[in-house]
């Protein structure tokens, strides 16, 4: 077993977001309209309706149940992926996937039994059933309630569904940023333009009665740049991703991802070397929230609470972090990369204020967590796939906006960095030691912002950053990401202009 | 069902469907783990699974598509589409295939005996291991110990003719356990992975190490920022390592953007330094006969004594660059295109004991965890955290957390002034202890 590191990946800072978070009340898509996406397209359009007979759900659960297990689970996934890449102006490949596949669960006490299976037939769902159920030993069978469908808030609206996009379009984004990066500059030499799009169906039956269907789109959208020049290059990254239809690129158009990448790409050739040492770190608004992401979300999920060995077991109800500080966890943000209607358990998503002013309120909780520290489920049971268990997870997570001017936030640091934007970074959820690569970074001299200085480290230990946070702008913004716990989970990071005290820099020169 | 024809019968087909050239790779796996926590079992999951990926090329344009449905409508139906998503990609006289030739064997790849131990076994090894983990005093918790296993067959065909079948299998035991002391909280990890389940490290051997890890960081105490010699454990040196394989990425190098790309027959290193790639080592947890194309793999030097030998290529790359592959292209499944990635990679032993090395420094830091990104493959940038232990006078004296190291890789590459002989080749990815003659450390 490998040390678990959780990690975060190159969340780029995206203001449409908070735009959207402005714009109030979603439109609810429900899954019937969303799965009116195979009706809208041309015949041979695969449908990613996860639907199976109620029956078989009902006789897979009981047949989990059958050993003395206390909960069973089915989750029954389908998922149409597509991803062009470009490469050096050129569309280098496309590929198109069909994944589908159940997992059964079953839970018995503390004790999970999982199985799955690529085929969906009743003989492999009763056998994945009696795999899974193998965990329970002895006891009486839980009597399952049968299935009854349900349904959800919806959160995540549509326009223009991925299936009815013609490849020309999604070529065509590409190309528009690909020219808009290389014609930035002439230090540009090199873009490297990602389109990824999917449509997951899930179903979602369990032994307490639940039946849930929907179809989410998932759009993903990479620019990566290369500049070259003054003895070095530099690589910088711009993303833009939400559970929404086309319309993303109406709204943050590919030329802006790729001149935001561009413009970093250039002004970093200009990097000196970073001090070493303690300093004050003012972080931009926008995808820096991954840092709390990391640094206080991760140390939040309740598994690791549950196992008591996380670092913030048994602080409930406890002062943890300065008065400015407030932490939530919104799985409801309007088509946001990290919002779903409920979780993979099936779960009704909702805001979770995790950290009010300080003081520590909610963990965020999985079926099994929730169980275990007899609290609410909190819509954090998530799953990269039916090949793994759910698990608490973040979904959109941010530092709540404060009332300081970010101009002033700077002005008022005599010395220190300014970090624009980061690659992502990591935290030992045990020890709560985390660390962050930077990628866009300044030096803040007398209360300005001056010269580039080359990506450093960051790093310190969760209880020291949150109680060192003595700044919270009032410019909330966010930026989606890759979230790493063993599996992987989309997310949303976001956070107002901060500043941190007393943060060990990791630079070449000496401080 | 015969993988070997369904995948041959499946290049045939798609030719019959348009395609000037195509590629079929078919994967079957089964895997188990058991994780167990406080003595019970806390979780176990199984499960069997397959894919087909295709790739094909009409008139010089690729496309690729995957399933994991493997009857043949499915892959008829994956056909389709790859030919359908050729008309949108750029053609390339670069868009090549392998040629078949033969990849021998690759001896203790696969031990049928991992799957007919009893369940019941394997978790009890895995409560022993916990137990025994937790028995040190300075131990307090358990994250968890685990036992897992995977199987897999690999089918590739090619319309050059090329038909690759291989088997293999491994398994894994590993522990993760707490040290407590006050408000004090350090974790201590183990694992041991192996081709064979009969050569699994003894329990007790995992025990120690994680336990060890866990509370030789206790009371660790801070240093100032400072430069000082590095000298990196086994542990960390995959940091290090990892920006030297990005960085030979022939992929990185034909599109300009590694730091060693017009490095080749210069010294990038010290002489101290050889480093192999080696795709045919019996029983290794990387080997296999071929890559993820079906090319034959190799025993590579890819650094020798300090100079730069070789950068790694699969079939198109290495066309673009005027050569042939390496056998490095790597697949991360059915349902990926094959990119370029190493076999057991490693730095070659060094003739002084690690003891040596700590002795002969006065000052230092010995790195046992590194985070971040390491070396940056694109400029040779490099900033981390680091924790480990630091040096006075030729001894251990106390654990360091929290530090950061950074420089840049050249200095640090060609810095290397010791390299110990304690290289383990049961790891993948790996290097004996060494010492960086220099770095600037954050701290204090």
């Amino acid at each position: 077993m490998k040390r678990q590191w959780y990690s975060v990946r190159d969340i780029p800072r995206r203001e449409f977001l908070t735009k959207t978070l402005r714009g109030g009340a979603a439109l609810a898509v429900t899954p019937a309209l969303l799965s009116g996406l195979s009706s809208c397209s041309s015949a041979e359009e695969i449908s990613v309706r996860t639907e199976l007979d109620p029956s078989l759900l009902d006789s897979t659960i009981r047949r989990g149940l059958a050993k003395g297990g206390d909960f069973a689970e089915v989750y029954i996934e389908k998922r149409i992926v597509r991803h062009i890449s470009m490469e050096e102006s050129k569309f280098r490949n496309a590929v198109f996937g069909i994944t589908q596949g159940a997992g059964v669960r079953v839970l018995s006490g503390d004790k999970t039994g999982y199985a799955y299976t690529d085929d969906l037939s009743e003989e492999k769902l009763h056998r994945a059933a009696d795999i899974a159920s193998a965990i329970a030993r002895g006891g009486t069978p839980a009597d399952p309630v049968p299935v009854t469908k349900s349904s959800r808030e919806s959160y995540v609206t549509v326009d223009m569904p991925l299936a009815a996009v013609a490849d020309g379009k999604r070529l065509d984004v590409m190309r528009r940023a690909n020219q808009a990066a290389l014609d930035f500059d002439p230090a540009i030499k090199l873009a490297l333009i990602s389109y990824y799009d999917e449509i997951r169906g899930r179903t979602i039956a369990n032994s307490e009665g639940l039946l849930l269907t929907d179809e989410l789109p998932l759009l993903f959208f990479i620019v990566n740049v290369m500049s070259e020049g003054k003895g070095t290059r530099h690589m910088a990254r711009e993303r833009l991703s939400r559970h929404s239809g086309f319309e993303m690129f109406d709204e943050v158009t590919p030329e802006e991802v790729a001149r935001t990448a561009a413009k970093e790409a250039v002004v970093m050739l200009d990097a000196q070397e970073c001090p070493a040492g303690r300093m004050d770190v003012v972080m931009q608004n926008g995808w820096g929230g991954v840092l709390v992401h990391e640094a206080v979300g991760h140390p939040l999920e309740a598994d690791n609470i549950a196992k008591k060995i996380g670092a913030f077991t048994g602080r409930l109800g406890q002062k943890v972090a300065s008065d400015c500080f407030t932490m939530v966890d919104d799985g409801t943000l309007p088509s946001f990369r990290g919002t779903t209607n409920y979780d993979d358990e099936g779960t009704q998503m909702k805001r979770n204020v995790l950290i009010r002013s300080g003081v520590l309120e909610k963990y965020m909780t999985d079926i099994l967590s929730a169980r275990q520290l007899g609290l609410e489920r909190t819509g954090n049971g998530r799953r990269e796939s039916f090949r793994y268990l759910p698990i608490p997870r973040m979904t959109n997570t941010f530092i709540e906006g404060g009332d300081s001017d970010p101009d002033d936030i700077v002005a008022s640091t005599p010395g220190g960095i300014f970090v624009k934007s980061l690659s992502g970074g990591s935290v030992n959820p045990v020890t709560g030691v985390f660390n962050f690569t930077c990628r866009e970074v300044y030096l803040i001299e007398n209360g300005r912002i001056t010269v580039p200085v080359k990506g450093a480290t960051l790093i310190g230990s969760c209880l020291d950053i949150i109680s060192g946070i003595d700044a919270v702008g009032n410019d909330l913004a966010f930026g989606p990401g890759i979230c790493g716990k063993g599996q992987m989970a989309e997310v949303t990071a976001g956070q107002p202009t901060v500043r941190l005290r007393g943060i060990n820099v990791g630079g070449s020169k000496a401080g | 069902m015969d993988y070997r024809l369904f995948v041959e019968k499946a290049v045939r087909a798609a030719v019959k469907k348009g395609a000037d050239a195509a590629e079929v790779y078919l994967e079957t796996g089964r895997d188990l783990s058991v994780e167990v926590r406080n003595g019970d079992v806390e979780t176990v999951q199984e499960a069997a699974s397959q894919g087909v990926g295709v790739r094909v090329f009409v008139r010089g344009a690729m496309a690729f598509a995957h399933s994991n449905d493997v009857s043949e409508a499915a892959c008829n139906s994956a056909l389709d589409r790859a030919v359908d998503m050729a008309r949108i990609t750029t053609p390339d006289e670069y868009n090549v295939l392998p040629a078949p030739a033969d990849a021998g064997t690759v001896e203790g790849l696969y031990d049928p005996g991992i799957a007919a131990v009893p369940l019941e076994k394997k978790i009890a090894m895995t409560v022993s291991l916990e137990k025994q983990a937790m028995a040190d005093a300075r131990i307090t918790r358990s994250a968890g110990a685990s036992f897992g296993e995977s199987g897999r067959q690999i089918y590739i065909a090619n319309t050059h003719g090329l038909v690759q079948v291989c088997r293999e299998g491994a398994c894994f035991l590993g522990v993760s356990v707490v040290a407590e002391k006050g408000e004090q909280k350090c974790d201590g990890a183990e694992y041991c992975g192996r081709r064979f389940f009969a050569d699994l490290a003894p329990e007790r051997e995992i025990a120690a190490a994680a336990a060890e890890k866990a509370w030789s960081m206790l009371d660790p105490r801070p240093v100032r920022t400072q430069r000082a010699p590095v000298i990196v454990h086994p542990d960390a040196a995959g940091s290090i390592l990892g920006g030297v394989l990005a960085a030979v990425n022939g992929n990185q190098v034909v599109q300009g953007a590694s730091f060693l790309g017009d490095k080749l027959d210069q010294p990038i290193m010290s002489a101290l330094v050889t480093l192999i790639d080696d795709g045919r080592r019996p029983k290794g947890l990387a080997s296999l006969p071929f890559d993820g194309e079906g090319v034959p793999t190799q025993r590579r030097v890819i650094v020798e004594n300090g100079v730069l030998k070789g950068f790694m290529y699969n079939t198109m790359v290495a066309a673009r660059a005027g050569t042939a592959s390496t056998g490095n292209a790597s697949r991360g499944g059915f349902s990926s295109l094959p990119g370029i990635g190493s076999h057991n990679f490693y730095m070659q032993a060094g003739t002084v004991s690690a003891d040596d090395i700590i002795r002969s420094t006065k000052r230092g830091l010995v790195l046992r965890e590194v985070t971040g990104y390491g070396i940056n493959p694109v400029n040779g940038n490099f900033s981390g955290g680091a924790s480990g232990f630091w040096v006075e006078n030729g001894r251990i004296s106390f654990p360091v957390k929290g530090l950061t190291i950074a420089g840049a890789a050249g200095d640090m590459l060609t810095g290397i002034d010791m390299v110990a002989d304690d290289l383990d080749l049961n790891r993948t990815f790996t290097a004996p202890t060494f010492r960086i003659r220099e770095m600037q450390i954050g701290g204090e």
